[in-house]
């Protein structure tokens, strides 16, 4: 489905700030697999999502997914195959146009935009039953400026337009990290509702190691820019939080470089 | 002030209004601070000039010079998205290059239409009415037009990812939609209607000149920010209103201030830029204007 080759991303590439953010990954995910993703800051986490997604293009190797090489498509492209929502809860709707105007420009994903009308009446009956999955009463708010929504109510319209067109990818990078407890669980459930319902492959990157253990069916950590931990279950079942954390604390504390712990 | 006076400024917030919504979609919608109008107001105006005096239709003159402001837009998008120059320095460069060009298309510095029929011309033949009252009227229409266009388009699928890549580039490019090509459609938009209004403008006033575009950014920027704290800007029809309203407000607050007169001291033309930077100043300042005239409409 997704095949990443030997594929390195360096930032500040002959400065002095050179920084090599992923070294050489190599990653195969399958049809249907939903995987979390960990780490510690500055792993690569996000780097190698924004790869997938093509906010970012490799210095070195290539990317398939569904064995055509993406490498050099540009986001705007991949978009139409591709569902993101992102750490920041303001970056995934524009908060100077209306809720049903940011929800007609995600149902154009993949689509030819032209001069018909964005929000027509047969759209409005369709945005409402689709918000009030949400479970937050945004559907009688259609008019409403997405600025004024709060960050949890924003981060759900983001989840909702992400997938308003069925995409084949889904890549969550910590898009509850920004939300209240009670919202982020929310937002984690309508997640695992969308998965479900449309049968996606997905993504996900969290710091809640019990989240990375509970959700999905294979979980990776990153450290340095590579992968050092690719479980699947069942292997993973068997796995605890603390498991993770001594794994955690073992590649932060000593120069265990070369020992990758590869469970897989 | 007197009657002329007073249509005179109706007439002239009419004409740069048109202008002005050239820059309400780059400053506003598209968030990118495009200064080549300055130069592309006078392109407008030298265009429409030279084809006049070569005996084309002055309407098909007008649109050949909406056009090349088009062409002016599309070359400053090129600058910012392809080659990736900073969008202020990218508008400075078509600016300063422009200046060079519309010399070059007028032959000379100014370029005169008297004598020559230009769009009014019919017009007042057929309502055998003067030209002061004749040219408030035509730019009324425009006007009004401009306004349900632009409302129309900016409520279509291409339309809100226009709005959309000025709020957020990276939503908009996550929904598929190649936000550069959006900056270059509304920069060409904008810039067609800063040369149209530059095209109008040399016909009423009879003549073209290099110079004409110096501080027209500023008059747009003053008609938009002025126009928000007069009509607040909640939806694109309002947005678009405002920008209208501003222009006609600025061009009175002008002649009002041309008008007056202490003693011996009185303003002249030459004090218009410094006005413009005071009337900016305060509509950024003061709340208190909106305030007082919030409740009034
Ligand atoms: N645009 C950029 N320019 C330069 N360096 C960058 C850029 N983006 C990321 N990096 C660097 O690349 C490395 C990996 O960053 P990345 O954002 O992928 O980490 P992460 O695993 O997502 O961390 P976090 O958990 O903090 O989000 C870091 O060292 C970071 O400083
Ligand atoms: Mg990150």
């Amino acid at each position: 489905m997704i095949e990443l080759k030997n594929v390195t991303k360096i930032f500040n590439r002959g400065t002095i700030n050179e920084n090599v953010a992923i070294k050489g990954l190599s990653l195969k995910i399958d049809q249907y697999d939903f995987i979390t993703v960990i780490g510690s800051n500055g792993a690569g986490k996000s780097t190698l999502l924004n790869l997938i997604s093509g906010n970012l293009t490799p210095e070195y190797g290539e990317i398939f997914i569904n064995d055509k090489n993406v490498t050099n498509l540009p986001v705007y492209v991949r978009a139409s195959f591709i569902g993101q929502v992102f750490q920041d809860p303001l970056s995934g709707t524009a908060a100077s146009l209306t809720i049903e105007e940011n929800l007609a420009i995600a149902l154009k994903r993949g689509k030819k935009r032209g001069l018909g009308l964005g929000v027509k009446r047969t759209d409005r009956e369709f945005f409402k039953e689709q918000l009030s999955k949400l479970g937050l009463g945004l559907e009688n708010r259609l008019k409403d400026r997405v600025g004024l929504l709060s960050g949890g109510q924003r981060q759900a319209v983001t989840l909702l337009m992400a997938t308003l067109v069925k995409p084949e990818i889904l890549l969550l990078d910590e898009h509850t990290a920004a939300l209240d407890p009670k919202t982020a669980a929310k937002i984690i459930e309508l997640t695992e509702y969308f998965v479900d319902e449309y049968k996606l492959t997905v993504l996900m990157v969290t710091h809640n190691m019990r989240q990375a253990l509970s959700l999905g069916n294979r979980t990776i950590m990153m450290h340095e820019g590579e992968i050092i931990l690719d479980v699947r279950s069942p292997e993973r079942d068997t796995l605890q939080v603390k498991d993770l954390l001594e794994m955690f604390a073992r590649v932060r504390g000593e120069e265990l470089v070369d020992d990758k712990l590869l469970l897989a | 002030m007197s009657f002329y006076a007073f249509l005179g400024a109706i007439e002239q917030g009419l004409v740069y209004g048109i202008m002005a919504l050239g820059v309400y979609i780059t400053f506003r919608i598209l968030d990118f601070p495009d200064l080549s109008v300055d130069g592309t107001f006078p392109l407008g105006a030298s265009v429409a000039a030279v084809l006049i005096v070569h005996d084309i239709n002055p309407y098909l003159s007008t649109i050949i010079a909406f056009f090349a402001g088009v062409v002016a837009g599309v070359i400053t998008g090129i600058l910012n998205t392809k080659l990736k120059i900073l969008n202020l320095l990218s508008g400075i460069l078509v600016m300063i290059a422009l200046y060079s060009v519309n010399i070059r298309i007028m032959g000379q510095p100014n370029t005169s239409l008297l004598g020559y029929d230009t769009i009014f011309t019919p017009i007042e033949a057929f309502f055998g009415a003067e030209r002061y009252m004749i040219s408030p009227v035509v730019f009324l229409v425009v006007v009004i037009f401009l306004v349900i266009a632009m409302t129309w388009f900016f409520h279509t699928d291409i339309g809100l990812g226009m709005r959309g890549t000025g709020d957020n580039p990276k939503m908009v490019r996550a929904q598929g939609i190649n936000h550069n090509f959006m900056v270059l459609l509304g920069l060409a938009f904008s810039n067609g209607l800063v040369a149209l209004s530059g095209a109008l403008v040399a016909q009423s006033q009879g003549s073209a000149d290099v110079n004409m575009g110096i501080g027209t950014i500023v008059a747009g920027l003053a008609s938009v920010i002025l126009g928000e704290a007069f009509l607040d800007a909640r939806t694109v029809f309002r947005g678009v209103l405002a920008v209208v309203l501003g222009s006609v407000v600025y061009r009175f607050a002008i002649a009002v201030a041309l008008s007056f007169r202490v003693g011996s001291f009185q303003l002249n033309p030459s004090d218009l830029n410094l006005i413009t930077a005071i009337i900016v100043t305060s509509a950024l300042v003061s709340p208190g204007i909106k305030k007082v005239f919030k409740s009034r409409l």
